[in-house]
């Protein structure tokens, strides 16, 4: 399945319908459907977030192919951004020093089990696998 | 939709879904909040990074002064959600 979306904060609504309509094609249980909510509306959102000035459409990529669920997100004429290159987290600095940057891309790392990254004219895309378990 | 109301044992219930387009929705409702007080996340389904920062932003607030949140009826979900995170350290969680 794949849908192009407005890039805007507002079109999550419409996103997560998309999914879910994904998701009961295949059956999936209520924690794939929100792995796959959570790890599609943080790289949506970093979209929106970096690259608000570009007007262009995102596309946004579903498929089930055996035991994986593939998930890509592509940003056309875009710079590179490559969340594979991102430094870690660090989980152990007090409260006071906590940052929220960064937090979602933490996240979409702890919940799907590959992460990709291709960058082509001008074309930014984002693949995820995560392993369905049995 | 998310939503946040007050109930009769003065918990902060949230309900429906805190995500990124419901933050400006949320935001004044934790601003307000001024007292330690428990969230109750029973009738939420889902949060996102976007949520988490709001309630990290309000622990931070609240703490200067002493005060500070206590969440419970996490999902499964949500809660692997705040322990991925590591907030699982940062708010007392029952």
């Amino acid at each position: 399945m794949q849908k192009r979306f407005k890039r805007d904060i507002n079109s999550l609504n419409s996103i997560f319908k998309f999914i879910a309509t994904f998701a009961e094609r295949h059956d999936f249980d209520q924690g794939v459907l929100f792995a796959l909510n959570l790890v599609v509306e943080e790289l949506f959102t970093n979209v929106v977030k970096y690259n608000a000035e570009n007007q262009n459409e995102v596309l946004i990529e579903l498929e089930k192919r055996n035991k994986d669920i593939t998930i890509a997100l592509t940003d056309f004429d875009v710079e590179p951004f490559d969340i594979t290159k991102r430094p870690e987290l660090n989980l152990d600095q007090h409260l006071g020093e906590r940052k929220v940057g960064g937090l979602g891309i933490h996240l979409v790392k702890k919940m799907v089990d590959k992460i990709d990254y291709e960058y082509k004219d001008r074309c930014s895309k984002i693949i995820l696998t995560k392993h369905l378990e049995k | 939709m998310f939503d946040a109301k007050v109930n009769d044992k003065g918990e902060l219930v949230l309900s429906g879904r805190f995500d990124a387009s419901q933050v400006e929705k949320a935001r004044p409702i934790f601003d307000n909040l001024q007292k330690s007080c428990v969230v109750n996340f029973n009738e939420l389904d889902y949060i996102s990074s976007a949520g988490l920062s709001v309630l990290l932003a309000t622990q931070k607030r609240l703490n200067e002064s002493g005060e500070g949140l206590k969440l419970c009826g996490l999902n499964k979900y949500i809660r692997d959600v705040f322990r991925y995170a590591g907030f699982d350290t940062v708010f007392e969680i029952d």
